[in-house]
């Protein structure tokens, strides 16, 4: 079980996009491109809009996908908060967020990847948000 | 303004390098190396996610021992250019910002020692420029296409820490190969964090300034269809032709490039290469025995510059 719920597209008057994190390779694994797709109807949507999740703070994340000449997509993502257009980010709640949205993506990836391998390997190297 | 840059080290890393910072512009980039003494020259490659400074204690003796010294750090490492793209990087643009580097100083009679990512770059480089080189020295890597060890095919921790979105958060947020990942690959773990662990660090102190970290284990070959699977193929198959003296040196506490899997199918590739000779060491062997790595290069490249002479 996870706390991360996709949503729709929320009113973004008075928000801002905060850069929080990029990935280059979302297909470097082909079964993690594959679950982004699936869980944002990808391949019927393309780029028409990013997709936006919510996490446990009560954050909402948009996901910006990323298409690149010549490779399947998507090939990358951006990932933003939305806060309050001039209001900072709480470090420690974003990294909280952050970790939730690695556990629900592992969730959605499946077998051979596991939330427990995830979490073992961030209490090797010691990742706060751990439990 | 290289001045700079090094204040953000702690002092006593300065202490340690006292070298004079170099820098010169390869394939695209700017790389910084340090280039010191005179006579028959020594390339000390590293890997990920260290910088020259791994070196530190090998390079006293070499300089003793009349050879001069280059140590570059590449390009997304130490005090060289850290492109922020992932996709600025590949192995191949890697090899040619040591080629590019090779020919700009004219090295020539060139012993090529290589760690970690210094090893798939550093022995193309020989490969590539062959009529520069006189010996080669291999630690802690690999060179051919099929998985380095198990570890690298296991989801926990290897292919789970460099996943997509894993990656960036473990490694790139949290440092966790710069850190923790090195505290766990040296012997002296106390010494280590006393003395260097914050200097790595230091080099690398921002998210972005890490992308390399998570992104060069990208490209170990695990599946046929991996990007680098050509250019280890090409490898393995032309340096198993050469005959280079060769020394392989490696870390008797080595548990992901093991010595009997890894230092073992070197020896079968390169016959005629000596060793492997162990010394104390994880994967960073140089941090727990830099000095005695420095005197068996010594050592060797004066028994052939004999056997030569």
């Amino acid at each position: 079980m996870n706390d991360i719920t996709i949503v729709d597209a929320p009113d973004l008057t008075d928000k801002r996009h905060a850069f929080v994190m990029r990935e280059e390779r979302v297909g470097h694994y082909a079964e993690f491109r594959g679950f982004f797709s699936q869980a944002f109807n990808l391949d019927r949507i393309g780029l028409t809009e990013p997709g936006y999740l919510q996490a446990p703070s009560g954050m909402v994340y948009a996901l910006v996908f990323v298409g690149r000449s010549g490779e399947p997509f998507p090939s990358g993502l951006d990932l933003f908060a939305l806060p309050e257009a001039l209001e900072p980010l709480d470090d420690v709640v974003t990294d909280r967020d952050l970790w939730e949205i690695l556990c629900w993506m592992i969730d959605g990836v499946g077998p051979p990847w596991t939330r427990d391998d995830l979490e073992k390997t961030g209490r090797v190297y010691r990742i706060p948000a751990v439990r | 303004m290289m001045g700079d840059r090094f204040k953000t080290l702690p002092a006593a890393a300065r202490a340690e390098w006292p070298h004079q910072a170099r820098t010169v512009q390869v394939n695209g980039w700017r790389m910084h190396y340090i280039d010191e003494g005179a006579a028959d020259p020594v390339l000390l490659l590293h890997g990920n996610p260290t910088w020259g400074y791994l070196w530190r204690k090998t390079i006293p003796a070499l300089l003793a021992s009349g050879h001069r010294v280059i140590v570059p750090d590449q390009i997304g490492f130490g005090f060289s250019e850290k492109p922020v793209s992932e996709h600025a990087h590949n192995l191949d643009s890697h090899i040619a910002n040591l080629v590019s580097l090779t020919r700009q100083l004219d090295l020539r009679d060139l012993t090529v020692v290589c760690h970690d990512w210094g090893g798939p770059t550093g022995l193309s480089l020989a490969l590539k420029e062959a009529a520069r080189i006189r010996a080669l020295v291999i630690m802690s890597t690999w060179a051919w296409p099929t998985p380095p060890a198990e570890f690298h095919t296991r989801i926990f921790p290897w292919r789970m820490m460099h996943a997509p979105m894993v990656g960036p958060y473990m490694l790139g947020n949290h440092a966790a190969l710069v850190g923790r990942g090195t505290y766990l690959s040296v012997v002296g773990r106390e010494q280590f964090r006393d003395e260097a662990q914050s200097v790595y660090e230091a080099a690398l102190p921002d998210p972005a300034s890490r992308l390399l970290t998570w992104t060069w284990p990208r490209w170990i070959p695990l599946v046929a269809s991996d990007a680098a699977i050509a250019r280890f193929e090409w490898l393995e198959e032309e340096l198993s032709k050469t005959d280079w003296p060769t020394l392989i040196v490696w870390g008797r506490e080595d548990e992901v490039f093991d010595a009997a899997t890894f230092a073992l199918r070197f020896k079968r590739m390169l016959p005629h290469a000596e060793g492997p000779h162990m010394v104390t060491g994880r994967h960073f062997l140089q941090e727990d025995s830099g000095a005695e790595i420095g005197e068996l290069i010594c050592d060797f490249l004066a028994r052939h510059q004999t056997q030569e002479g």
